[in-house]
């Protein structure tokens, strides 16, 4: 036997969305899935990626004859300044790690709870 | 059914209605006046940085701790925190209640100058580096890892560079290994339309604009059936809660290096190395069938980033003798995160990982 239709404006609310979002993402997905959409999508991703390329050099060169600094050498002057603050982490760690090691227990040991915990009785192997 | 008793219910129906209708009203005027939720408040140490990488340390909570410490490896498109919620509705809060001495591998968006990282930089030099790290930390030989998803790639490519160890265990979720079966991603990223030379080397980083989209695209009714779901359930805190949450992550995508983007595309994609045994790193052949620690693969069966099939082959092609694929019901996130998690794959995740984390 058919079921009755719901009485519940609310539960048919919830259906008529779910089914709106189920029947457009079928239809989205069967026009993404062609060849035409996939070359269009990218036409137009390589388009934007080149004139964000071009954009960018000529930028570049509207900076240079303003006598400033480009995106890439401030990128580049960061990139140095990381490698400094990574240097300085390193050294900072290997000064630490004597302090450390010298404690009662060395540096692994402090404060854990001990690493004796065993899996509850299940009864079986999962 | 007597004429009085279905009066009586559609009344009750009608008062219930106009009662949530109110509510919405009120409660709708108060989320747009709200802070965001707060994610990813479990108190944890910053072990390591360096540049995208991030490892964490959660302070443990139990009495106890399994031998075995657990370093987790989210995919490098998205935020860790989708491991760690809220309270009550986190993995990692899970874990350290059940005794799980935990670690975490979180990604920061890559500077430009990283725009050079590669598929060997993460699996030859930032995962082991990590493991010796936790190591260390923990006092432990042998650690187990858990990838989700992209980190999941990683983590088996790692397992399958590293068969000597000291990987105890490999869990991961929703991890791709078949990328012909990666469903529109395929389409869109075919070799005979995408030119993704020309957008690595125009771009360096691959926007994570571009990433949100792309994942977008795959269900575009998504977002707006979801709008409509909040606001009908909007006199439901809980779900207005959790609605933000997922909503907040969903949005906060990554971008990635170009280089790894350009690997992952021809490698993965293209040529579908995993898959076929024949991804060479440093001059390393990334074989399954090395990996020979037992493995645990959480796929979801309405995965519509990462398809059944792509994920499937993991447990087949591995080379251990005890690995097991777990099909839950839900889809690529709601697998890990929320409410379905909660009761299905965490508690099996806890009773297989108990057993051999000790």
């Amino acid at each position: 036997m058919a079921e009755p239709p719901s009485k519940d404006p609310a539960a048919a609310w919830r259906d008529l969305v779910a089914q709106w979002e189920k029947n457009l993402n079928e239809l989205a997905n069967r026009t993404m899935g062609s060849d035409e959409f996939s070359k269009a999508i990218n036409q137009a991703m390589g388009l934007s990626a080149g004139m964000q390329s071009s954009l960018s050099e000529a930028m570049g060169r509207y900076l240079a004859s303003l006598n400033l600094p480009s995106r890439a050498e401030m990128a580049g002057i960061g990139e140095r300044l990381h490698a400094i603050e990574e240097r300085l982490d390193r050294v900072l760690t290997l000064l630490q790690s004597p302090a450390d090691a010298a404690k009662p227990g060395g540096a692994a040991a402090t404060s854990k709870p001990p690493r004796t915990k065993r899996p509850p009785d299940r009864g079986e192997k999962p | 059914m007597t004429a009085t008793g279905g009066a009586d219910l559609l009344e009750s129906r009608i008062r219930a209605e106009v009662e949530r209708a109110i509510q919405r009203n009120i409660k709708g005027l108060e989320y747009f006046g709200s802070p965001a939720p707060v994610l990813g408040s479990t108190p944890k140490d910053l072990l390591c940085k360096r540049g995208t990488l991030n490892l964490y340390h959660y302070r443990p909570v139990a009495d106890e701790l399994y031998r075995v410490p657990l370093l987790m490896v989210m995919a490098t498109t998205n935020r860790g925190y989708i491991f760690d919620l809220a309270p009550g509705q986190s993995l990692v809060e899970f874990l350290l209640k059940q005794g799980y001495d935990v670690y975490l591998i979180d990604w920061s968006p890559p500077r430009p100058d990283e725009k050079r990282l590669r598929l060997e930089d993460y699996t030859l030099d930032f995962l082991p580096d990590c493991v010796r790290r936790v190591q260390e930390d923990a006092g432990e030989e042998e650690v187990t890892i858990l990838g989700y998803c992209m980190g999941g790639v990683l983590s088996v490519i790692y397992a399958a560079l590293h068969p000597q160890g000291p990987m105890k265990n490999l869990v991961c979720f929703t991890t791709p290994i078949d990328w012909r079966h990666m469903g529109l991603f395929t389409k869109w990223a075919h070799r005979d339309f995408f030119d993704v030379d020309r957008l690595v080397d125009a771009l360096g980083n691959v926007p994570s604009e571009f990433i949100f989209t792309s994942f977008e695209l795959l269900r575009p009714a998504t977002r707006s059936a979801g709008q409509l779901k909040l606001w009908e359930n909007m006199w439901n805190d809980e779900f207005v809660k959790s609605h933000r949450m997922f909503e907040r992550w969903s949005t906060d995508t990554l971008p990635l290096p170009g280089e790894y983007f350009r690997q992952i595309i021809k490698e993965l994609m293209w040529r579908n190395a995993l898959f076929g045994n024949e991804l060479t790193l440093g001059g390393r052949r990334a074989d399954l069938g090395n990996i020979r620690a037992p493995v645990l693969h959480a796929v979801a069966e309405h995965d519509h980033i990462v398809p059944y099939d792509a994920a499937k082959p993991l447990v087949e092609r591995a080379g251990s003798t005890d690995k097991q694929e777990l099909v839950f019901k839900g889809g690529h996130v709601s697998v890990v995160a929320g409410g379905n998690a909660v009761k299905r794959l965490w508690p099996r995740l806890d009773a297989w990982l108990g057993e051999r984390s000790i």
